[in-house]
């Protein structure tokens, strides 16, 4: 469904992908994995438009991405829920999500109502906090904020950036839940974890990234099998 | 007392023209994050413009307000294309710098436009005093304090129940989230300046319909009052600018009455002095303050 | 050839570039000031009451001024120091506002050869005699400017080369990783503050015997927001660049004469292009070390 070929992305002098090509299959869920500074965050902004490919192509059914600008690739869509969440703090819940449909054409506007409707169903403590301001959330709401104002735009592709970073792990257990539900409603979605224990469990396929390229590509069961990436990602002797 | 409270009045009153500039301020800073040094002067010349269509062609004050507003938003479209739009958007001192410049070239063009020092500024009603008990209020006073009440209730409705609104307070929150929204920041900075540029060019309608006359002075002292009300309110901040505006007015007003001219200014750059040192955040305080700067350095 | 408004028009140049190079040296460690013309009218008047009212020569005179300048500059910064930003920007304005206001207020006149002289309010301050009482021609004076110039610029080369400059550099960069280097900001930035002051001091007590009348509008906000917009258009990575900017608007604009009338609305349009194309002015960090660069090979070839 989306597919990311062969792609170069520069800052300034320092090459951070090289060469990098991917693809994420539509109902699935794909997770990049990989050390820091591997193009984990790169990729997905250069999926994005915030940064620009220097060469390579992406696309995403049959329309071209490469070198789209961040609001058209929304409109296209493609959206990121990014690290760290980065809410409107002093909008409320409500105006947080009703942005996130701000890339829908006007006439959607029905839709858009009903789409509000379907987060709160999804995500009841939203509903419940839905004047308060989106500053005082706590972590693990603000993500689900996050989620749901992406939601919103009606993505194609879901992409989510360290969804767990920062968060306790129940809150994290939690958000996996989500993206698993979400994915079994249909949507897909292109993950970036550093967490690969949990993306073990939800992933269909796994991209491994290091130093600006992909070094493996395969379902759980064939990585949990390689015996060097078990040592290394996922701790020797573990289950 | 009752000079006091007559003094607290006209500052309210005064004061309201005041939170116009302030909002003003407030609103582009808070999309860019950058300062437009000639907000004040694009309003001046918006006014000269007004004032040359009244000397010159008709004694008709709303064809004036048309002028001065439809001026006043061409210049600031022109200040945000070329001291804000083209440049880099890290290089907020060049942004600056290059809105003083551009300060400098309006003065002169409104020089070149009407040359003498003064010129009478019409307004909608010939002044009366209206006593209300002990107290009295001049009309135009009046009609400026309910004009910008309508005013501010418009920019309510348009900031918070409508897309476009809805948009600019995104990119003032938090201009990173509001990019992988798909808004085009780009846009609702054009619409900021254009929004921002109506409210200036009305404000600068009432307050020199109140003075009745207009100098080049104009600009420099709108940019000024405008930023000592916002910064007095809080930076950011939409009620910090409507409350910085009105202490301001009270403040001037009471030391006008009881010291005289040079009192008024220094007394208000006292207070703004002494409110910058020991609560930078302003009246409405820290924590909002607090968030932006959060937000701001997360980009 | 050399001409006495010639002269006065370079002297100028130099008068001003030290209150320029005061708001450079502020911008380099990263704090805008709109208020440097408050050291320069605190200086102004203080080195003009003591030459006209006191007898005190020149040279004391202008210690005197630039110090209490720099005095004041000083806690000026200590008072700011938890604000940064606009924040700071504003409370320099408000400082700077205050200082020229209360110049409205000060009346200080002794009788002097049958003579009431002094600062008196609005009306200024007149018949700073220091030049004529002393027989120094605009030649000379003009010369003693630009020798004072000269001694502060190499001064703040010195700065520059040395650990001081770094770290002002360095707070321009980013205040917290002064910090993580161990580096207390608090100190350098009231080092900054006060050096910056004295500076501008300088070029104040200069300006009022250079002529001989000075009021509190001269100090208004506009010096000051002129002084921060020299370095910028000059460019921020030299010393120079005040220097340039002060040059290029000055010297520049008062000898194309053909512009008269419309000089700001040319000036102003060509230095707003030019901040869009060059936003740290003409000679900036990187200009200026690819010129170094290129001068040394060219010493070396």
């Amino acid at each position: 469904m989306l597919k990311v070929d062969n792609i170069v992305t520069r800052y300034g002098a320092i090459e951070a992908l090289k060469g990098l090509s991917l693809e994420a299959r539509e109902g699935q869920v794909t997770c990049l994995l990989g050390p820091n500074g591997a193009g984990k965050t790169t990729t997905l902004f250069t999926i994005a438009g915030i940064l620009n490919s220097h060469s390579g192509s992406i696309t995403l059914e049959k329309d071209n991405l490469t070198n789209l600008s961040a609001p058209g690739i929304v409109r296209k869509g493609v959206v990121l829920v990014p690290e760290n969440r980065l809410i409107f703090p002093q909008m409320s819940v409500e105006e947080n999500l009703v942005a996130g449909a701000f890339a829908r054409p006007r006439k959607d506007q029905p839709a858009i109502n009903a789409d509000l409707k379907g987060i709160y169903e999804r995500f009841p403590p939203l509903k419940e906090r839905s004047t308060q301001s989106g500053g005082t959330l706590s972590g693990g709401e603000q993500q689900m904020l996050a989620i749901g104002r992406a939601l919103m735009a009606r993505p194609k592709i879901l992409m989510m950036d360290e969804p767990s970073l920062g968060l306790a792990p129940i809150i994290v257990e939690k958000i996996f839940d989500i993206i698993s539900l979400l994915n079994k409603e249909g949507v897909s979605i292109l993950l970036v974890e550093q967490n690969a224990r949990m993306a073990l469990k939800v992933a269909h396929h796994i991209y491994l990234l290091e130093g600006g390229k992909v070094t493996f590509n395969g379902n759980p069961q064939e990585m949990q099998q390689d015996e060097v990436i078990q040592r290394a990602y996922l701790g020797a002797g573990s289950t | 007392m009752t000079d006091f409270l007559q003094n607290c009045i006209d500052g309210v009153m005064f004061g309201s023209g005041y939170a116009l500039l302030a909002l003003g301020f407030t609103l582009v800073f808070g999309v860019m994050k950058r300062l437009n040094l000639s907000f004040g002067p694009s309003i001046m010349l918006g006014a000269y413009a007004g004032t040359w269509v009244y000397l010159n062609f008709s004694q008709n004050v709303l064809l004036v307000v048309l002028v001065t507003v439809m001026i006043t938003v061409a210049v600031g479209i022109y200040v945000e294309r070329l001291c804000f739009w083209a440049v880099r958007r890290d290089a907020t001192i060049a942004s600056m710098v290059s809105s003083f410049v551009i300060w400098m070239q309006l003065e002169e063009v409104a020089m070149h436009l009407l040359p003498e020092r003064t010129y009478p500024f019409p307004a909608f009603f010939t002044s009366t005093v209206i006593d209300i008990g002990p107290f009295f209020v001049r009309s135009e006073h009046i009609s400026m304090f309910l004009l910008t009440l309508v005013l501010l209730a418009l920019l309510h409705l348009f900031l918070f129940r409508t897309r476009p609104g809805l948009a600019v307070r995104a990119v003032s929150d938090n201009p990173l989230a509001s990019r992988y929204m798909g808004i085009n920041s780009s846009n609702v900075l054009f619409l900021a300046f254009a929004v921002v540029s109506v409210l200036g060019g009305l404000a600068g309608f009432l307050i020199l319909s109140a003075d009745s006359q207009v100098t080049p002075f104009f600009g420099l002292w709108a940019t000024f009052k405008g930023l000592i009300a916002m910064m007095l309110g809080g930076m950011g901040s939409l009620p910090g600018a409507i409350l910085g505006g009105l202490l301001l007015g009270v403040v001037e007003a009471n030391a006008f009455w009881y010291g005289g001219p040079v009192v008024r200014d220094i007394s208000a750059y006292l207070l703004l002095f002494m409110m910058l040192i020991v609560r930078p955040g302003g009246l409405v305080g820290q924590r909002i303050v607090a968030q932006q700067q959060a937000a701001y350095e997360r980009v | 050839m050399l001409n006495d408004y010639l002269l006065t028009v370079i002297s100028n140049i130099g008068m001003i570039s030290l209150i320029a190079l005061s708001a450079y040296l502020l911008l380099i460690s990263g704090e805008i000031s709109f208020g440097q013309q408050a050291y320069f009218g605190i200086s102004a008047y203080a080195g003009a009451i003591a030459t006209t009212l006191w007898g005190w020569p020149l040279w004391l005179a202008l210690l005197f001024g630039s110090s209490l300048a720099a005095l004041a500059a000083g806690f000026v910064g200590l008072l700011t120091l938890r604000i940064s930003g606009l924040y700071f920007s504003i409370a320099t304005l408000a400082f700077a506002e205050m200082v020229r206001l209360s110049l409205f207020k000060l009346s200080y006149q002794l009788e002097i050869d049958g003579e009431l002289i002094g600062p008196n309010g609005a009306e200024g301050f007149g018949e700073i005699r220091w030049i004529f009482d002393n027989d120094v021609s605009v030649l000379e004076y003009t010369l003693l400017i630009y020798g004072i110039l000269l001694l502060v610029l190499f001064c703040l080369v010195l700065i520059e080369r040395s650990r001081l400059g770094m770290i002002f550099r360095m707070l321009g960069q980013d205040p917290l990783l002064t910090r993580i280097q161990g580096l207390n900001p608090v100190r350098y930035k009231v080092t900054a503050a006060i050096l910056a002051g004295f500076i501008a001091g300088l070029g104040g007590t200069l300006y009022a015997h250079s002529f001989t009348y000075i009021e509190p509008q001269i100090f208004n906000v506009m010096l000051g927001v002129h002084a921060l917009a020299y370095g910028l258009i000059g460019g921020l990575g030299t010393v120079l660049g005040p220097l340039i900017g002060v040059a290029i608007d000055i010297g520049f604009l008062e000898s194309v004469r053909v512009f008269q009338g419309y000089r700001m609305i040319v000036f102003g349009g060509l230095v707003a292009v030019m901040l869009i194309f060059m936003p740290r002015g003409i000679l900036d960090e990187n200009r200026v070390y690819r010129l170094k660069n290129l001068a040394q090979r060219w010493f070396r070839a």
